[in-house]
């Protein structure tokens, strides 16, 4: 039983993590219609960032905040050459962004050689139900909680967050009630370039990350927005908590390598048994 | 172009591509790339004609060199049997994995398609029947008997053979009644279902032969390497067909072929370059993601329909000046496979 409770325990902890990537799809999915297959790697970015910064001295808290505006602006970039055509179809603009996450890779490799590094994080242990959990693993849970609440007033409840979904449902009308649909596509970007560094910047010290990390972080982030969709929040934020407590208790019980196959076959099953309310927007 | 231009240029590049072997001092580059373009020919009727990306054709690749690992050191199969089954098993589990798979369009089967990757990736890397951690090594060479390939030479000979066999399949599909339905998919596929084209079946269809083109590659590379593990098949070689897909140009016959050659040529030229003294070890890897990213970034943006539809077009459209032809028109229709 005390099992089982770690492994729930952890597998939300994890599970929140993969959700915090999965927003970033969300955002930019909701208001371009465009799968951004850079989450992963814009998650990897904050990471090296965040550890450079600290070799350097930089305090904790600081050199996270820099790092995740760093990656806000690189999202935004990585936004500015995915929408530099009008009218590319979204299918196009999903594998400009797989080149972008490419050249990413030769850009980390670069700046900070091939081995996975880790930036320090806090240390020390809690103790839930029993179930021993390292703090930092905690924060994870703790911040995720934040940036979906912020999210959801964000979108929900302002003026600007409104004006991001408007321009996805229908881009024309909100064209013609003074919507800039192109700002609000890089706007999205941006964001999603935030909420990729506050993944990587969290889950970085008890994960190492190297420039190959971006696929699987990106695989499991978007397994957890396929439960929303693609377009909502909290349903993510399920979806990623389900995969991060099925992936640990497979771990656990049965066979450790087989965690992320499972992440990934959950993914298939779910997307496939929806594809009918999913394929409404693909359709030609 | 006229039928005869087009005949001398395809005899030409036979020609060509059957007597380069015999001058180059390693071939283990031609033979990759011949069976790069193997597997891209079938991806790029899928792409050009489905309308879909699939990012894990090395699902197929694996299928085929599997197939070759375990028959031949597991099961003692003759080795030309277990070349023979390699296309087979790969169409087969595009078969069965496409069933459900293909219900999904656009980005979704993209990821569906990667992740069906990283599941083949985790079981051949666990299962021990088909190498666990280890590999397969030991895959004997490819003959019959006694008479084996001893070198280099042939095994560039059997991958040109294969690459014929894959363009000449593709060009006898393109022009069936098969191929008839195949194209009006690529077209709308509400068009193509009111006319009466079963999309499921025939999107299944085109999926399994690039699954067996992948797989006749996957089997003659698992002869030629010899030995085949879960890290055989990175995803980062499966981008690599797509970029080279798009380069030449989907739902074209030979787009495949340029593509794989441009591409392989650009990472050949690059990895001689790395090796050069004064550089770091890790400029290779630097130069290679960073050229392939932007060739492939730099081809959606500005040549959406790839080199060889952009390229015949703009012939066509020289020609159409000319008073008196009638190729105007048909320089406006996206070229398909002839």
């Amino acid at each position: 039983m005390n099992d089982f409770i770690v492994y729930v325990v952890s597998g939300l902890a994890i599970g929140c993590a993969f959700a915090l990537v999965g927003s970033g799809f969300v955002v930019v999915h909701r208001v371009t219609r465009v799968v951004n297959f850079t989450q992963g790697t814009l998650a990897v970015f904050a990471a090296m960032i965040s550890y450079s910064l600290l070799a350097k001295g930089v305090p904790h808290g600081l050199a996270e905040v820099i790092a995740v505006l760093a990656t806000g602006a690189i999202g935004l970039l990585f936004g500015l050459i995915a929408l530099s055509r009008r009218g590319t179809p979204p299918l196009i603009s999903l594998m400009i962004t797989l080149g972008l996450s490419i050249f990413s890779a030769a850009v980390i490799i670069l700046v900070w050689g091939q081995d996975p590094l880790s930036p320090p994080g806090l240390r020390g242990s809690l103790s839930i139900a029993g179930a021993t959990i390292e703090t930092q693993r905690l924060l994870v849970a703790v911040v995720a909680v934040v940036v979906f609440v912020g999210l959801w007033l964000f979108f929900d409840h302002s003026y600007a967050g409104k004006g991001l979904t408007a321009a996805a449902s229908n881009p024309r009308a909100a064209g013609l009630v003074g919507i800039n649909v192109r700002r609000m596509g890089l706007v999205s970007f941006a964001i999603a370039g935030v909420l990729g560094g506050i993944a990587g910047v969290l889950i970085s010290p008890s994960n190492a990350m190297s420039f190959s990390s971006d696929l699987p972080l990106a695989l499991s982030g978007f397994a957890a927005a396929v439960f929303g969709g693609l377009t909502s929040l909290w349903k993510t934020l399920i979806g990623g908590l389900v995969l991060g407590v099925a992936g640990q208790l497979v771990a656990g019980y049965l066979v450790g390598s087989y965690q992320t196959a499972i992440a990934l076959v959950m993914m298939l099953v779910l997307m496939i048994a929806r594809h009918r309310s999913l394929a409404v927007e693909e359709a030609k | 172009m006229t039928k005869w231009m087009r005949f001398a240029l395809i005899a030409v590049l036979v020609v060509v591509a059957a007597l380069l072997p015999l001058f180059l001092p390693d071939l283990t580059f031609y033979v990759q790339m011949v069976l790069a373009a193997v597997v891209v020919t079938g991806l790029a009727l899928f792409m050009g004609f489905a309308g879909q990306a699939s990012l894990g054709q090395g699902a197929f690749v694996a299928a085929g060199a599997l197939t070759v690992a375990v028959t031949t050191v597991e099961l003692h199969w003759p080795p030309l049997l277990a070349l023979a089954c390699a296309p087979l098993v790969a169409a087969g589990f595009a078969f069965v994995v496409g069933l459900p798979l293909l219900r999904l369009r656009g980005h979704y089967l993209a990821f569906g398609t990667l992740a069906l990757l990283l599941i083949v990736q985790t079981l051949v890397s666990t299962v021990p029947f088909l190498g666990g951690g280890v590999g397969i090594s030991g895959i004997p060479a490819l003959g019959v008997g006694e008479l084996v390939i001893p070198d280099q030479i042939g095994y560039a000979y059997v991958a040109l053979a294969a690459l014929a066999v894959t363009l000449l399949v593709s060009r006898n599909l393109v022009s069936s009644r098969f191929g008839r339905a195949v194209r009006a998919l690529a077209g709308s596929e509400s068009a193509a279902e009111s006319a009466g084209v079963d999309v499921v079946r025939t999107k299944l269809g085109i999926f399994s032969i690039a699954a067996a083109f992948a797989g006749l590659a996957g089997g003659i590379s698992a002869f030629f390497i010899p030995y085949v593990s879960g890290e055989s098949f990175p995803a980062v070689v499966s981008f690599t067909y797509v970029i080279m897909a798009v380069i030449g140009g989907l739902g074209t016959l030979w787009g495949g072929v340029i593509g794989a050659v441009l591409v392989s040529l650009l990472a050949q030229g690059l990895t001689t370059l790395s090796a050069s003294p004064g550089l770091p070890t890790t400029a290779g890897p630097i130069l290679q993601y960073a050229a392939y990213a932007a060739v492939l970034i730099l081809a959606l943006i500005f040549l959406p329909r790839g080199i060889l539809p952009s390229v015949s077009s703009a012939i066509a459209r020289r020609r159409a000046r000319a008073p008196g032809t009638l190729t105007a028109l048909a320089a406006e229709q996206p070229v398909e496979a002839e």
